[in-house]
Parts: C-alpha cells; sequence; structure tokens
C-alpha cells in the first residue's frame, strides 16, 4: 500500500441527519486532511437515490487511493442500501483490469454498534474485508466500536473527552494510513474499549428509551404487541 | 418431535437477477415444505418496493412494534411474527445476505423491544413476542468456493442472527452455483429436517396418527 494522496469517506448510515457512522468517519478523515490528503465524502443512501448520484459515486471510488467505509451495525450486518452500494461498486470495478497490489486503493471500515460490547461487529468487518478483494481493494483493516450512540450527538471533536479511546484510536489511524500502512492493532484495541462499563451503559440506554417514548407521543406501550 | 401439521413458514427470498441455482432451492423448498404440510408465505423480495430501514427507532419509541413507513416492510414484520420457521435465500455476498433479502431483515427490527439486556457475555434486545422462530439460511457461492472465506462468514452471519433470534433450531445451508437438481433436493431435505420438517409421511406424528386410526 502506496502512501495515498486521496482519501473517500462513505457515509453508510441511512439516516437522513446526523450520525455516528459520519461522527466517527469525518473525524477520521479530518485527521487525514490535516496529514495532507485531499479528501471527499459520500452519503451512500443518498448515492442510490438516482443513476446520476450512482455514477458519482462511482467517480469519487474511481478517484481514491484510500476508502473509508463508516457504517451502523444493522442485525449483525451492514444495512440493505449498504450492500447495495458495494454490490453496485464490486460490479462497476469488476471491469477494470487489474492493479498491481501496491497499486490498489485501500478500504478501511468502520462499524459501530448500539451494544456495549464491539465484539458484534465482527461479522460486519469480515464482510467488509471479504469485499475488499472482490472490488479490486487492497484491506487496510476494520475498526469496530460497541456503545455508538455516544457518537451520534455531535462531531466527535467536540466529545472527545466522554470518547477518548475512539479518539486515539482514529489519530493512530490516520497517521498510519497516511503513511501507506494498515490500521495498526492498538487502535482496534482502542477502538473496542468501552467509554463506560456495561452496566451503566444499559442503565442509562434503557431509561433514554422511555424518555424518547414520552417525547414522542408513542401511541403505545414501549413492549406492545400490535401482531397478537 | 413437533407437529408439523398447520404450521406457517416465511419464505424470503432474496435472489438477484436471474439465479437458476436458487430458484432450484427454492422450488425445492417449497416442495419439501408443503409435503411437511406447512402453510408457506412465499416472498420474491426483487419484486417487492421496500424502503431502505432508515433506523429512526420509530419502530420502537413512536409507533412501537410497527414501522412507521408504510409499505411491504410492514407486512413481512407482521408475517414474519406468525410464522413458526424462517427461510431464507440469498447470493451470499461477500459472505453476508444480498441487499434484495437484507432490506426486508431490517425491517424485522420492531420484532424486537428496545431494551438492552445481558444474555451470557452479550448484551441483546429482547424478542417482543414469545413464538419460537426457527431459522433456515441458504446461500450460493461461485463453484469451487463452499468452503472458501465468503461461505466460513456467511456460516458466522447465520449463527450471530440464531443467538440474536434465539430459535430452538436453526441451519445455515451453502451450494455452489451449477449444482444439479437431485444435489440441491437432496441437500434443501437434509437442511429441513434439521429445523424440524420431515414428509408427512416420515413424521413421527403422522405414523402415530395413522397407527392410531
Amino acid at each position: 500500500m502506496k502512501p495515498p494522496r486521496t482519501a473517500l469517506l462513505l457515509v453508510g448510515s441511512p439516516k437522513p441527519g446526523a450520525s455516528s457512522s459520519a461522527s466517527l468517519g469525518t473525524y477520521l478523515l479530518e485527521e487525514l486532511e490535516q496529514l495532507g490528503l485531499h479528501t471527499d465524502t459520500v452519503n451512500l443512501t443518498k448515492a442510490l437515490r438516482s443513476g446520476g448520484a450512482t455514477e458519482s459515486l462511482h467517480a469519487a471510488v474511481a478517484a481514491a487511493d484510500l476508502v473509508v467505509l463508516s457504517f451502523p451495525l444493522y442485525i449483525d450486518s451492514l444495512p440493505a442500501p449498504v450492500i447495495r452500494a458495494l454490490e453496485l461498486i464490486a460490479a462497476r470495478r469488476a471491469g477494470l483490469s487489474p492493479a498491481a497490489a501496491g497499486d490498489k486503493p485501500a478500504l478501511v471500515a468502520i462499524c459501530q454498534c448500539g451494544f456495549p460490547e464491539a465484539e458484534h461487529n465482527e461479522v460486519a468487518l469480515e464482510i467488509c474485508r471479504n469485499f475488499a478483494p472482490a472490488a479490486g481493494f487492497e484491506w487496510a483493516g476494520g475498526l469496530g466500536m460497541g456503545g455508538g450512540g455516544m457518537a451520534s450527538r455531535r462531531p466527535l471533536r467536540e466529545i472527545r473527552g466522554m470518547l477518548r479511546s475512539a479518539v486515539h484510536a482514529l489519530d493512530l489511524t490516520a497517521a498510519e494510513l497516511a503513511a501507506g500502512r494498515p490500521v495498526p492493532g492498538e487502535a482496534v484495541r482502542l477502538m473496542a474499549k468501552p467509554a463506560i462499563p456495561g452496566f451503566a451503559y444499559r442503565f442509562v440506554a434503557n431509561r433514554q428509551w422511555r424518555g424518547e417514548l414520552k417525547k414522542q407521543g408513542a401511541t403505545a406501550p414501549l413492549d406492545a404487541r400490535p401482531f397478537g | 418431535m413437533k407437529e408439523n401439521v398447520s404450521r406457517a413458514a416465511l419464505l424470503l427470498d432474496g435472489r438477484v437477477g436471474d439465479d437458476p441455482t436458487l430458484a432450484l432451492v427454492h422450488e425445492a423448498l417449497a416442495d419439501g415444505l408443503a409435503a411437511g404440510g406447512w402453510a408457506v408465505d412465499d416472498w420474491r423480495l426483487q419484486s417487492e418496493k421496500i424502503a431502505w430501514c432508515a433506523g429512526c427507532f420509530g419502530c420502537w419509541v413512536k409507533t412501537p412494534g410497527v414501522c412507521v413507513h408504510r409499505d411491504a416492510g410492514r407486512d413481512v414484520a407482521a408475517r414474519a411474527e406468525r410464522s413458526d420457521l424462517y427461510v431464507y435465500l440469498t447470493p451470499v455476498t461477500f459472505g453476508g445476505y444480498s441487499a434484495e433479502l437484507k432490506k426486508a431483515l431490517d425491517h424485522l427490527i420492531p420484532l424486537k423491544l428496545p431494551d438492552l439486556k445481558k444474555a451470557g457475555a452479550d448484551t441483546r434486545h429482547p424478542q417482543r413476542y414469545e413464538r419460537n422462530h426457527d431459522l433456515l439460511v441458504v446461500g450460493t457461492v461461485p463453484e469451487g468456493q463452499a468452503d472458501g472465506a465468503e461461505a466460513r462468514t456467511f456460516r458466522r452471519l447465520v449463527e450471530r442472527n440464531a443467538l440474536n433470534l434465539r430459535p430452538e433450531r436453526w441451519s445455515a445451508g451453502v451450494l455452489e452455483s451449477g449444482a444439479g437438481e437431485w444435489e440441491v433436493r437432496l441437500a434443501v431435505n437434509a437442511w429441513l429436517a434439521e429445523v424440524g420438517v420431515v414428509p408427512l409421511a416420515a413424521s413421527p406424528d403422522r405414523a402415530r396418527q395413522e397407527a392410531v386410526a
């Protein structure tokens, strides 16, 4: 892997507004920019809305030396629109003449989930690792994060104190990727480190769901069974 | 052994384009389920317009148990809840499911509760309903890759799904593209047996009924 000159962030959250995937990916991209890379960002769900937007996605991918895919875990895997985008990217790149090993663009993935344990992300990251050779990328590594919802409200730069392990992981990752090296093991470990103990995370999250139910003026109790 | 008669299976076919092997698998599954006396709710997802799950969590905090978006995604969830067996078909896609299958599976989130509960070493969402749903997932890989990296990831993914769904029985099957009809039927019948679907003539329940009669 050569030191990249251009990096592309693919945001895989299907949410229309702010998301943890965008927050984590944007932080990494900004760090890469400070290290001299030219950067670009594409939201994958938006890129699937029209043929023109999908062509722009393909063009952005083709121009990148390094692609960062940041997405939320959906049922042990990637969200459907992210899978669709990967299917399209692999199909498009299958027609390209194969690049020499050192000339292939690199792919790094960030997967975060709402559970406190980062291990839930392992299979999804494995899917990304399988995608890399199928689409002509060199796999540069994956970062899995538990308690991902904590990064969703504000840009990571503003809440870096609470998520200092994740921030440190991304700092380390940016430095290595910019130098043409894969995600370091220390970054993987730091990213997976829970920001708060699991029992505290579960307690707070369960309270928040009930608070949100009231705020949204829910039509039924949290444990309603509308299908019988 | 459970009684097969009048049990319901939800068949979610996530094939992409014209996939002759998955078409054979689909036919063999439908035949096997029918022979076991199962009612089959058969979905060809490619022709279903289902919006991407937006991850808004409205199905947990606005309209608990139902997706806020009105389309076939809601129907899939409702039918899933009334099914005793989920059957997924997919081309193995980088080790996972096709986007066609996943667009429907992402809409099963309202069948879970938002609460986080410790289950062994992991945290999980409890089921909203008490009904057990067994699980059979069949994927196809290119010829010669039944033991390759993508097939291994696929089996791990199904295992993870089973940890979340907590079925009494589950199975993951991988077939190579180009498999012949008899190979497909033999494999499918073996996988169906693993999730308790056996032809009525071979069912101990049926044998018992006939003996009593």
